[in-house]
C-alpha cells in the first residue's frame, strides 16, 4: 500500500521538468522511539537537502519562472518510521525543508512509490535498498555516510566504465541515468564558472588519462560540462574522496 | 565491448545482484572500494603507474609544465569565462614546453633505466599534474600530454579550489608551481616545493642524465646560519660556523627530496652503475670549502646523504658555475640567485623559505605567471 501526501507549505514543481530526487526519511531525520520529544535529530542527508534547496534558490534567482528545479520527495518505508509520519511532516516544517511530497509504503513496495512518483534519483544509506530500486530501473546512489560539509552541492561521477554502443538497446535504467546526467548538466549551465551552487566532478579510478579524457568528451557531447576532474590511475580512492566531499557518488556507464 | 559495473567493482559487489545503473555499494562508506583489482587497471600497453607510497611523486602545475602565457593574458584581461572559451577553442593546439618540461622528461628517462634494471619495482618517479585549472581545460591538457609523449596518467584539476590537500593525498615529494602562494602553503604543510618561472633563455640539458642542483642554506639546510649572517654580518657568520662545526645543521625543505634521489641512485650503484648513473646531484653554495663549508659537509654525511658534487663558491656568483653544470633544475631560496641563474639559461626554482624572504621584496622580481 502506497500513499502520498503533498506538502502544502511548498509550491509543487512542474512534473515533466523537475528533477525528482527521492530520499529515505531515515537518512533525513533520526526520530527516536521516544514520543515525548517532538523534534528529531537531523540525519546524514540533511546537508544534502539544504544544498539541493540552495541550488533551487539560485536557479529561481537567475530566472523566477525556472522549471528545471530539484523536486524532493521523502520516502518512508520502514514500519517504525511510519508511526512517526506526523513527526516527519512536522519536523520538515520545523527545519524549513523544501520537501514537496511524503510517500509512505511498506518495505516490500517502496519501489512502487519511487516509480509512481517518477523519481529520477533515489538516495539511501542502505545498500540493499539501492540495489532493489535499481533493479526496477530507478537510478540510485548511496549517500555519503560522513556528513558532507560544503554548502555547494557536489556531485561526483565515477567515469570508469565507458560502454561502446552495443547491439543491445539501452536499458531503461541506463536511459534514466543518462537523462539524470543531462538534467544536471543543464542545471549547471544556468550558472557561471565562479560561485556556482552546484559542482560536477569527474573521478576516474582506473585507466589513465585516456579514460578520463574520453569521459570528459563523452559527457560534454551530452551537454554535461565538468568543473573538476581527477584521474587516479589505480591510486587509492579514499584520500581523494575525503577531499572531494561529495554529497553523493554516482557510478554509471556512458554510451558513445 | 560492454563493461558491467559488477566487474568494475570487482571484489566488492559480487554478492549483490545489481542492475547496471545502481550504485549498490558499501554501507555509507567508500573506503572499501580501494580493493579494486590493481592488476586490472586497464593499461595493457603502457607500464602501470606505481602506488603513491612506493614512488617519488613529483607534482607539477600546468603553468610550469607547459607555456601558457597567452592564455594567462586572456584570463587576466578578459576573465574566466573568456579564458575557458579560448582554451576550448584551441583544444587541439598543444601547449609548448614550459620550465619544468626538461626536468620531467629527465625523470622519465630515469624511470626507463630503473625499469630495465628492476622490472617489478615500484620505486620510480611518478609525475602528477596538479592544477587548479578548470576541467574545461582538461581535454587540451590531455591532448598536450599525448602530443609530447609524456607519461602522466594522474592528475587533479580542482576547478579553483586549493590543490594542497591533494598534494598530501598523493604523498607528494616535490611540488612545482608558478604560484608562489601555493608553494608557500605547500612548504608550510611540510611538502618540498618551489616556484618556477618562464625564461626566454634556456640552455640545453642532458636527455639521459637527470641533474639536480641545490643551494645549501635554507634549501637543504635550515636558515639558521643565514639568520646570523643577515643579522650580524659575515665575520660573525664565520665565527658561528667554526664554533658549531660539529653541530649538525637543522634540515631544510628540500632535504627530503635529495634523500629520495639518493635512494634511487643507490639502486643503480647496486647494479654496478655508479659511473653511468642517470641521476647526478650537486650542492652549489656560497659557503667556503675551507671554513663554513665543512659544517655543511659534516651535516650531509651525518644524514647519510651523498651528494655527487659540492661546489663551494665562497661568495662568487653562481650563474657561471651552473652554466657549466647544466642542471635540469636548481633550487635556491634567494631570488637574486634564481634570477642570476636564469640570465645564464639555467632553470632555477625559488624556495620561498626562511629569513631571505624578508629581503626579497627589495629585488626586482619579474614574475611571469
Amino acid at each position: 500500500m502506497v500513499s502520498t501526501i503533498q506538502n502544502t507549505d511548498v509550491k509543487q514543481k512542474e512534473a515533466d521538468r523537475a528533477v525528482v530526487v527521492a530520499v529515505t526519511s531515515r537518512a533525513v531525520f533520526d526520530c527516536g522511539a521516544d514520543d515525548g520529544d517532538e523534534v528529531c535529530e537531523v540525519g546524514v542527508a540533511f546537508p544534502l537537502l539544504q544544498a539541493l534547496q540552495r541550488v533551487n534558490e539560485r536557479l529561481l534567482e537567475e530566472n523566477p519562472s525556472e522549471s528545471l528545479l530539484f523536486d524532493v520527495v521523502l520516502i518512508t518505508s520502514d514500519s517504525q518510521q511510519q508511526q512517526q509520519s506526523s513527526r516527519i511532516i512536522s519536523n520538515t516544517r520545523h527545519h524549513g525543508l523544501e520537501i514537496s511530497r511524503f510517500c509512505f509504503s511498506s518495505e516490500e513496495d517502496f519501489t512502487e512509490s519511487l516509480l509512481k512518483n517518477n523519481v529520477h534519483l533515489f538516495l539511501t544509506t542502505d545498500r540493499d535498498e539501492a540495489a532493489q530500486a535499481s533493479q526496477k530501473g530507478v537510478f540510485s546512489a548511496l549517500l555519503n555516510g560522513k556528513v558532507a560539509s560544503s554548502e555547494q552541492l557536489r556531485v561526483v561521477f565515477c567515469g570508469d566504465a565507458v560502454i561502446r554502443t552495443d547491439t543491445e538497446p539501452p536499458s531503461a535504467s541506463q536511459d534514466a541515468a543518462q537523462s539524470f546526467w543531462a538534467q544536471l548538466g543543464e542545471m549547471r549551465r544556468r550558472f557561471g564558472m565562479l560561485d556556482s551552487p552546484l559542482s560536477l566532478v569527474l573521478l576516474t579510478s582506473r585507466g589513465g588519462r585516456e579514460s578520463c579524457g574520453t569521459a570528459l568528451q563523452t559527457l560534454r557531447s551530452r551537454g554535461v560540462n565538468m568543473d573538476e576532474a581527477y584521474s587516479l590511475a589505480g591510486a587509492p580512492q579514499s584520500p581523494i574522496l575525503s577531499l572531494l566531499r561529495p554529497h553523493f557518488l554516482l557510478i554509471n556507464h556512458l554510451q558513445d | 565491448m560492454s563493461l558491467d559495473p559488477v566487474q568494475v567493482m570487482s571484489g566488492q559487489v559480487k554478492e549483490l545482484k545489481v542492475g547496471p545503473s545502481s550504485n549498490g555499494d558499501s554501507r555509507g562508506s567508500w573506503e572499501e572500494k580501494e580493493e579494486i583489482d590493481q592488476d586490472n587497471v586497464g593499461l595493457t600497453t603502457k607500464p602501470k603507474p606505481p602506488k603513491p607510497e612506493n614512488a617519488v611523486t613529483v607534482a607539477v602545475s600546468s603553468r610550469v609544465l607547459f607555456r601558457t602565457e597567452r592564455e594567462q593574458k586572456v584570463f587576466e584581461q578578459d576573465g574566466v569565462e573568456e579564458y575557458l572559451r579560448f582554451q576550448i577553442e584551441h583544444e587541439n593546439e598543444p601547449f609548448t614546453p614550459g620550465p619544468a618540461f626538461p626536468f620531467v622528461k629527465a625523470l622519465e628517462a630515469v624511470n626507463c633505466r630503473l625499469r630495465e634494471l628492476y622490472p617489478q619495482s615500484e620505486e620510480l618517479f611518478d609525475i602528477v599534474l596538479v592544477t587548479y585549472n578548470h576541467a574545461h581545460v582538461g581535454i587540451r591538457l590531455i591532448n598536450t600530454i599525448n602530443h609530447h609523449n609524456l607519461f602522466i596518467e594522474r592528475f587533479c584539476m580542482t576547478g579553483g579550489s586549493s590543490p594542497i590537500g591533494y598534494l598530501k593525498a598523493w604523498q607528494t615529494n616535490l611540488y612545482l608551481s608558478a604560484d608562489a602562494d601555493k608553494v608557500r602553503e605547500a612548504l608550510s604543510e611540510g611538502i618540498a616545493a618551489a616556484t618556477m618561472f618562464t625564461s626566454e633563455k634556456v640552455t640545453e640539458v642532458s636527455e639521459s642524465q637527470l641533474r639536480v642542483a641545490f643551494d645549501g642554506d635554507a634549501v637543504l639546510f635550515s636558515d639558521e646560519s643565514e639568520r646570523i649572517f643577515k643579522a650580524h654580518g659575515l665575520d660573525k657568520f664565520f665565527e658561528h660556523e667554526r664554533d658549531n662545526e660539529d653541530t649538525l645543521l637543522d634540515h631544510g625543505p628540500l632535504k627530503g627530496f635529495l634523500e629520495a634521489l639518493g635512494k634511487l641512485q643507490k639502486k643503480f650503484y647496486a647494479k654496478g652503475q655508479r659511473l653511468d648513473c642517470p641521476i647526478r646531484t650537486y650542492l652549489v653554495t656560497a659557503r667556503s670549502a675551507a671554513s663554513s663549508g665543512i659544517r655543511a659537509l659534516k651535516t650531509l654525511r651525518a644524514w647519510g646523504l651523498e651528494i655527487d658534487e659540492a661546489l663551494f663558491l665562497a661568495g662568487a656568483p653562481k650563474g657561471p658555475m651552473l652554466e657549466k653544470i647544466r642542471p635540469h633544475i636548481y633550487f635556491d631560496d634567494q631570488m637574486f640567485h634564481v634570477e642570476g641563474a636564469a640570465e645564464m639559461g639555467t632553470v632555477a626554482a625559488h624556495v620561498p623559505y626562511g629569513i631571505a624572504q624578508k629581503h626579497n621584496a627589495k629585488q626586482n622580481i619579474s614574475v611571469r605567471k
